[in-house]
Formats: structure tokens, sequence, C-alpha cells
């Protein structure tokens, strides 16, 4: 059985060529890293897993079941959860609030529950309550809970965004760029709160295009150029490989 | 954990309930058939003003909330003078057909949602008006249907009677309000509000959260459908007529404006205080005489409202905020900090 795996997946953009019969496979528990230089396909490929995109050719599985041309919510519901390269946030929402907004996979029962305030929801919304406090902890935005989200810092502001994701509880995680924007120090921060959620259990998918970041946290790379996968195996292996090599620098470097 | 009196919920809480008595206990003060009607007429359009903030709150900018008002007017008023139905069950159709209506319309121009939304609404409203202008076997065309107030009703003791003054009619259309401010205060509150506030303030995240945005959307619509369809009916049945130009592009403004006034912060309290005050000013123009001036001064109004309290802040956030700031200069959020 297959976690997640793309078969041949191919997306244009009219004649550009972003991804080019992309095969790829992630195993349950592991953090696979992608990277590639800028235009390479990177968040092309997670747009088009999260069902943001749909791929062009080529199919997407997902445990088993085909998620390529569904939309991305029933994706997300599949557990297919990401987030966004920018820092995208609910407008004017507090941090809570935007955890709580997000929570919204987390309730089982239906609507109506909530409508008339029943001791189910009531139990079930304490239980989500904690698990959001727990998680804020878990990322260290605890003295930020009640303030604007909009208000914090860069590097807060996506540690939000991972801490929004996760609350859906994912079976696989796909982070686009977490670290950008961020000096050495940040972003060693943040690669240590993503192990931290990789110990729990959650495959992760990271795009990064800081190498350095890479060889930190993931247990296996991609490498795309030019939409084509080039490369694919241990981190510290795979980057000494000259075309990899090659590709970030440019033939004449080498 | 020291245990203390919430003086900040509480306070507002008991203005609200000594506010719905006294209103409740008008007919008792004054039997001033002007300031009933006055009351009845602004309550049905708070009702309809509710179902327009609704549907902002979950992301969609509806122009047409009085084509609902007209459908469900229409439906009852048909029912009535057509098909001899008695009142309630027709009272009750209307909402029903009116949020069918809703529902239907949302299921098909939800799907893309924003400036096609309002546009189609828009739209929704001269088609409204154009069907009950020239059907006229129905509708009776521009002469409009003469509707009628409920027949009484005799519990025995007392002998509810519409006919005599406003009264029974004023606790009908208050009932109303009430309903549907228990009902969209409790959507508020739920999970519902919360979905309806992600799939508004940013519909990719949302999506990719795993809500379902037209499911949000068109729950959204259809419900105000419903109660704007209520609304309708008691409108149409009060004025005791209802013609095709009764309930037309300038209501649906009207409804915008009253909506931004009172604010959108809240559902049920920016509504009810914004279609008051505006319905109030609006009648006090009417009476002025003067073509166009009710046009001209609310747009005025929209104009003052979008300077100075820009955001969808109204007046009754604005209250909300000089509560919290002002009159009790507390530092937010201490108790949850302390505990940790």
């Amino acid at each position: 059985m297959s976690f997640l795996e793309l078969k041949k997946v191919t997306r244009t953009f009219g004649k550009l060529v972003a991804l080019e019969d992309i095969d790829l496979k992630v195993e349950p528990g592991e953090i696979l890293g992608v990277v590639g230089p800028n235009g390479s396909g990177k968040t092309t490929l997670i747009n088009v897993i999260s069902g943001y995109f749909r791929a062009t050719r080529g199919e997407i599985y997902f445990m088993d079941r085909k998620i390529s041309g569904q939309r991305p919510d029933r994706i997300a519901q599949a557990g297919i959860i990401r987030t966004f390269q920018s820092n995208v946030l609910y407008e004017g929402t507090t941090v809570i609030e935007s955890m709580l907004i997000s929570s919204y996979q987390q309730y089982k029962t239906s609507h109506w529950h909530s409508f008339f305030n029943t001791r189910t929801w009531k139990d079930e919304n304490e239980e989500v309550v904690g698990r959001v406090i727990e998680l804020i902890k878990l990322l260290d935005l605890l003295n930020d809970t009640f303030l604007p989200a909009d208000g914090l810092s860069h590097g807060y502001q996506r540690l939000l965004g991972i801490a929004m994701a996760m609350i859906s509880k994912p079976r696989i995680l796909l982070l686009d760029e977490p670290t950008t924007g961020m000096n050495h120090e940040e972003a060693m921060f943040v690669v240590d709160k993503i192990k931290k959620i990789n110990e729990q259990g959650v495959t992760v998918l990271i795009i990064e295009h800081n190498m350095k970041v890479l060889l930190n946290v993931a247990t296996r790379v991609v490498v795309l150029n030019f939409g084509t996968k080039i490369a694919e195996g241990i981190p510290d292996e795979v980057m000494n490989r000259q075309e990899v090599i090659e590709a970030y620098l440019g033939t004449e470097m080498v | 954990m020291m245990t203390y009196i919430d003086y900040k919920n509480v306070v507002p809480k008991t203005i609200i309930a000594l506010g719905v008595l006294l209103i409740a206990l008008v007919p008792v003060l004054t039997a001033n058939e002007a300031t009933l009607s006055m009351l009845i007429l602004s309550g049905i359009w708070s009702v309809v003003v509710m179902g327009f903030t609704l549907v902002l709150r979950a992301g969609q900018f509806s122009l047409g909330q009085a084509a609902f008002m007209a459908i469900g007017g229409y439906t009852s008023a048909i029912l009535t003078v057509q098909m001899s139905w008695s009142f309630w069950p027709a009272f009750l159709m209307a909402g029903l057909v009116s949020g069918l209506v809703a529902l239907l319309v949302g299921m098909v121009v939800l799907r893309v949602g924003g400036i096609y939304f309002s546009i189609i609404t828009l739209a929704l409203c001269e088609v409204v008006r154009i069907i009950a202008q020239q059907w006229e076997s129905v509708t009776r065309g521009t002469r409009g249907l003469i509707t009628s107030q409920p027949n009484p009703i005799n519990l025995g003791f007392y002998e509810i009677n519409f006919f005599i003054n406003s009264v029974p009619y004023f606790y009908l259309t208050l009932g109303l309000v009430a309903l549907t401010g228990l009902v969209f205060w409790r959507i508020g509150e739920s999970r519902l509000g919360r979905t309806f506030a992600g799939v508004a303030l940013n519909q990719v995240l949302a999506e990719h959260q795993g809500m379902y945005l037209m499911r949000y959307r068109v729950i959204a619509f259809t419900v105000a459908g419903v109660f704007t369809g209520l609304a309708g009916t008691l409108y149409a049945h009060f004025l005791t007529v209802l013609t095709p130009t009764m309930l037309g592009l300038w209501q649906s403004i009207q409804i915008l404006i009253m909506s931004i006034v009172g604010g959108i912060g809240s559902l049920v309290g920016g509504p009810i205080v914004g279609s008051f005050i505006l319905y109030i000013f609006g009648s006090y123009l009417t009476r002025l005489e003067i073509y166009g001036i009710q046009q001209l001064l609310f747009g005025a109004v929209v104009v003052l409202v979008l300077l100075f309290l820009p955001k969808g802040t109204g007046l009754v956030d604005l209250w909300g905020k000089f509560w919290t700031k002002v009159i009790w200069r507390e530092k937010e959020f201490e108790m949850d900090e302390g505990e940790e």
C-alpha cells in the first residue's frame, strides 16, 4: 500500500510546463524535502496535491484512494493539509480565533449540537479547545494567544500557519517554504518545531529553497529542476551530486 | 481563582433585557397607532436586515434581499387572496417558498460567489418585479393585491382581533423579531458562525482546511431567505396592499444601508438598531414630501458611516468598543495570562 503516490503528474499553464511526468512516493512517517531552484515547480507540486490546481495529466493516490481531480476540501478531509508560501491568515482574527476556525475538521458531531448548545457539543468543544491550547504551547505561541494574528512578527505568522494546519490532525502535512524570510536562527527554531511535529507521527512533505535548512530536517530529498525530478535520495548524498550542483549554480560555475 | 461578578457581561445583558421589556410593553403604555405602526415596520425591516447581515457574514454580498421579501409577500398574498387560504398556513408557506428559491438560486450562483453573486441577486430583484407586473392573472399586475390581516382568533376568554388596532400585529412582529434574533444569535455563537467567518475571511484557506465553501454560503443564504420571506409576508399583510414596485432595488439598497449603519459586528443588535434608526429617519423624510430627499440623505449617511466607521463597524460595534475600552478600563485578558 502506498501512502501518497504521484503517478506521472503533469501540470501545464498554457505552453509553460510547470511539472512534467513527476513520479513521487511519500512513505509514512518520513520528512520528505523537495528542493529546487526558483521556478522549478515546487509550489505547483503542493498546489496540485492539495487540489488548488488540477493535474493536467497523471494521477495522485492517497492511501490507495484517487484524490486527483477532487475538490480541495475533500482532499483536506482525507487528511492532506497544506500551508502557504506567503502568510495566509484569517483577516482580522486573533490567534485563538484563527485556531478555532481552523479546527473545523476536529468536530465530529453535527452543527445542530452546537446550535442547541447540547452537552455533547460542550464536551467536544472543550476537548478541541484543549488541543488548540496544547498546539499553541508546542509552537511557542502562548504569549500571543489573544493578539491579532496579523500583528504577529513574520516568523510567528509562519508558525501560526503551521499550527493552523496542525490542528486539523493531518495524516500528511505539506509545508510550502516554512522558513522564507527568516534568518538562520529563526529557521532552525522552525526546523526544531517541524521535527517535533514529525515525532508525533505526522508525515511531512516540506518544500524548501534553503538547502541548509533541508539538510537539517529532511530524511529524504527530491530535487526538481524545470518541472522534472532530477535526483532523489538521502540529503547529504544527493546534495553532492553533479547534476544537483549544476541545477543550483549553473553549468558555467562548475 | 477568585469568583467575581462579570459586570462586563451582566450589565449589557440587563440593558438588552430592559430594552426588550420596554418595547414589549409599548402597547400598554400607548395605543397610538402611528407609534405602533412605526415599530411594526421597523421590526419587519430588522428581520430582513438580520438576514442580509447573515449572508454578509458568510462572505457574500446580496443585493436581492428585497426580492425575497417580495417572494414571501406575494406567496402569502396570492394564497390568501386568490386561493382563499387562511393567513397562518400562508405565512408559513411564504417562508418555505422564499427559502426554497434562495436554496435553488444559491446552489447555482454561490458556486462562484463574490461579485457574480451580487450581480445575480440584483437581477433577481428585477426578475421578481417583472414577473409580479406581467403575470396579471395571478398577481393583478401593477394594480397589486389587496391583502388583509389575519382573521380574529377566539381563545374563549379573549379574542385576538387584528382589525380593531395594531396591538396583536405588534406582538406578532415582535415574536418574529425575537425568533429570528434567537436563531441568528445561536448561529453566531455556534460552530456554524465560526465556519461562516472562516469562509468569509479567507476562502482559499478555508477550503484547504476542509470547509466546503458553497455548502456554508448556501446555508446562510437559505436561512436568510426563509426569515426574509416571513418578514415579507408580515409587510404585505400589514400594509394591506402589495404592488410590484413596493419591494425593489431601492429597498434592497435600503437594507444594505441599514445594515452598515447598525454594524455587521453583531448579527442581531446591529441590524435591529440600524433598521430602527433608518426607518424612523426615512419615514420622517417621506413626510417632507420632497422628491428624492430620502435617497439623497441615505446616501449621505452611507458616506458618513464609511468615512468615520469603516470596516463594517456600525453604531452597535462602536458602543461595544466604547463599553470595553472606555467604561471598563481593564487590561484585556489579564485573567488568562495570570492563569499560566
